[in-house]
């Protein structure tokens, strides 16, 4: 009974899937199935949670800009890598004046700041 | 590395060198205000393709310029137009993509206090020609919608609600969309994922800037759908680069694929909590919502409350046992929105597919603007989407004609729409195999804590129905430095002649808190 009253809508939902252009689309199947998947064990984030997903983004430009793999960045590395931020903020981060910073350096200074929560 | 890319590479950064010396002395080193440059045409002879596997191999950066003039409120602002491609250079200042845009400069303006702000669209997929012909450029092309009687081409106005006395604008086609183009040895699809669009439009944007002398400028980025996912990953980009960005805009928002339940398609698998004050909005539109008093805002509040009270906990039930809530609340939602009981019974968390082949027997609602709806069968039916199949002529017509009107004629035809996108698109990111970017806006608040944000959108869109936004800025918790306004609109809000006054309204008072304190 249900899929008899939904046949129209699902007769058209398979018509749109050939032809009117969405935005924002419908991405492709597997990645469909790899969210539906995830969304069992994953809750949208807030506060304590979201920080971490947002200093996680940060910490992969970190990473990133760290192309000896030290764990910690001098200003002339930071401008390098792409990550100008650190390099612009260099001095109020390297607190120890150690001329190199580490990633829980910039989460220390992120948290003086007061602009996120859970990086305090 | 080779020996030749070696010294393409050396070639690259020279050219670069270049422009920058040029642009530097364009501006004669004291902001002052050099003479806008005449007016040039270009015929571009490149072949501009949005294929996966296409690749640029003559990239060029000659663009055209036009002479424009506008009155605003009893002032007249003259600006020059700008059409054409520049490329987006990577770390090593070697191509990336070539990127066509139009940028709306205003004539005299003093850069380091002049705002800029780039324009895309979303899709992905969607070439930014929505933004540019229809939004805030100094003209736009008239709709009427919701009315779907206007006939192509849309007349070509002056917009007495046109952004440009408060900020310099530049429209940009993402790549694969429009005219842009991956360059040799890219390919289009280098480019087509959530992470590796935001990064290419970076190495755009900062190259825009620095070419065109304007680094010390307030910046603003303004994305529409799912330039409204791309938008925040480009932000938190830049602010990551040492670029800061003084406000983003967001219309018709999309910031979480895995909380909107009907962008996956099929079955809904979350629930359509944030999708039902749009409903009652478009039932309201229709006079098909018992419930309905004189105020529609009031009454959308009550509906919005609702959602997340009663009909949320309902849906999530629903959804884990296909239980049906009491009676009464089915009555509830019959009366929010009008459509019938049996809908609800049938498919009771909504998505807008059922939603808008139910609500009115024999019609096709539009998933853009719910108010604008075909007869079954009916030519603007043809797509079963009666808003994008009525507007979409209408903005490629308008294109062809502007551009050669903005002195830039090239024989390629212009993508407004490219399905090999998002059919190869990359949706991946942070972790996640549908985006979430909710926390790239988090990281670049905390890297920048003066960003300001403004959420817009239509009540009658249905895409990304606006109290979903609601829900979903709200993770960013009480203090985050959100504005949000919602109006009856669609998705492209601004076609809506009584919503664009008031969203220019907004948006001037938003560029002034941007650009206010430090």
């Amino acid at each position: 009974m249900r899929n008899a009253l939904l046949l129209p809508a699902l007769l058209a939902a398979a018509a749109a899937q050939a032809g009117p252009f969405l935005d924002p689309g419908r991405p492709p199947v597997a990645a469909q199935q790899a969210a539906q998947a995830e969304s069992r064990t994953r809750a949208a984030s807030s506060g304590p949670a979201l920080d971490s997903e947002a200093l996680t983004h940060l910490r992969a430009s970190f990473d990133a800009a760290d192309v000896a793999h030290r764990g910690t960045l001098s200003r002339e590395e930071a401008r390098a890598g792409g990550f100008g931020w650190i390099a612009d903020h260099f001095d109020a981060i390297d607190t120890r004046r150690a001329g190199r910073v580490s990633f829980d350096d910039v989460r220390r200074y992120l948290g003086t700041r007061g602009a996120s929560a859970a990086t305090k | 590395m080779s020996t030749t890319i070696r010294s393409v590479l050396r070639d690259a950064r020279l050219a670069a060198a270049v422009a920058t010396l040029a642009a530097l002395a364009a501006c004669g080193g004291g902001g002052g205000t050099a003479p806008a440059p005449a007016t040039s045409q270009f015929l571009d002879p490149n072949h501009y393709s949005g294929t996966a596997a296409a690749s640029l191999s003559s990239p060029n950066e000659t663009t055209a310029s036009t002479h424009g003039s506008l009155t605003l409120a009893g002032t007249a602002i003259a600006y020059t137009a700008t059409a054409g491609h520049l490329s987006a250079l990577d770390s090593n200042q070697s191509p990336e993509a070539s990127i066509f845009y139009v940028a709306y400069t205003a004539d005299g303006a003093a850069p380091a206090t002049r705002p800029v702000t780039f324009f895309f669209n979303g899709g992905p997929g969607s070439a930014s020609a929505w933004l540019h012909l229809g939004s805030f450029a100094p003209k736009r092309l008239a709709t009427g919608v919701p009315a779907t009687s206007q006939s192509v081409p849309f007349p070509y106005v002056d917009n007495t609600e046109s952004l440009i006395d408060t900020s310099d604008l530049v429209f940009v086609d993402a790549v694969g969309t429009g005219l842009s183009e991956a360059i040799a040895p890219h390919t289009n699809q280098t480019y087509w994922g959530v992470d590796a669009d935001a990064g290419v439009l970076r190495d755009f944007v900062q190259r825009w800037l620095a070419v065109n002398g304007r680094s010390a400028s307030p910046l603003f980025l303004y994305g529409e759908s799912y330039g409204t996912t791309r938008v925040p990953v480009l932000t938190r980009l830049l602010e990551t680069a040492g670029r800061r960005v003084n406000g983003v805009v967001e219309l018709s928002t999309i910031l979480d694929y895995n909380s909107n339940c009907s962008v996956q398609g099929g079955e809904p698998s979350v629930v359509c909590a944030g999708f039902l004050p749009s409903y009652a909005a478009v039932g309201e539109y229709y006079g098909l919502a018992t419930a309905a008093t004189p105020d529609l805002q009031g009454d959308l509040a009550t509906v919005r409350s609702y959602a997340d009270s009663t009909y949320a906990p309902d849906a999530a039930t629903w959804l884990a046992s296909h239980t049906l809530p009491p009676p009464d609340h089915i009555a509830a939602l019959v009366a929010f929105t009008g459509l019938p009981a049996a809908i609800w019974d049938q498919q009771f968390d909504m998505d807008y597919d059922t939603f808008r082949h139910h609500l009115i027997a024999g019609k096709t609602l539009g998933v853009y603007d719910g108010r604008m709806s075909a007869p079954l069968g009916s030519a603007l039916d043809a797509n079963d989407e009666p808003s994008n199949t009525f507007l979409a002529p209408g903005f490629i017509a308008g294109i062809k004609a502007v551009l050669p009107e903005l002195g830039y004629t090239n024989p390629s035809s212009y993508l407004l729409s490219n399905d090999d996108a998002i059919g190869h698109w990359t949706f991946s990111h942070g972790g996640r195999a549908l985006p979430d970017v909710v926390p790239d806006l988090s990281a670049a608040i905390s890297l920048d804590p003066s960003l300001k944000i403004l959420f817009l959108g239509g009540e009658d869109d249905l895409i990304t129905p606006f109290h979903q936004t609601e829900l979903d800025v709200a993770r960013l918790g009480a203090d985050a430095p959100v504005a949000l306004h919602f109006h009856p609109g669609g998705h492209m809000t601004y076609l809506d002649d009584a919503a664009r006054p008031l969203m220019k309204a907004e948006l001037v008072a938003f560029y002034a808190s941007a650009t206010g304190a430090p």
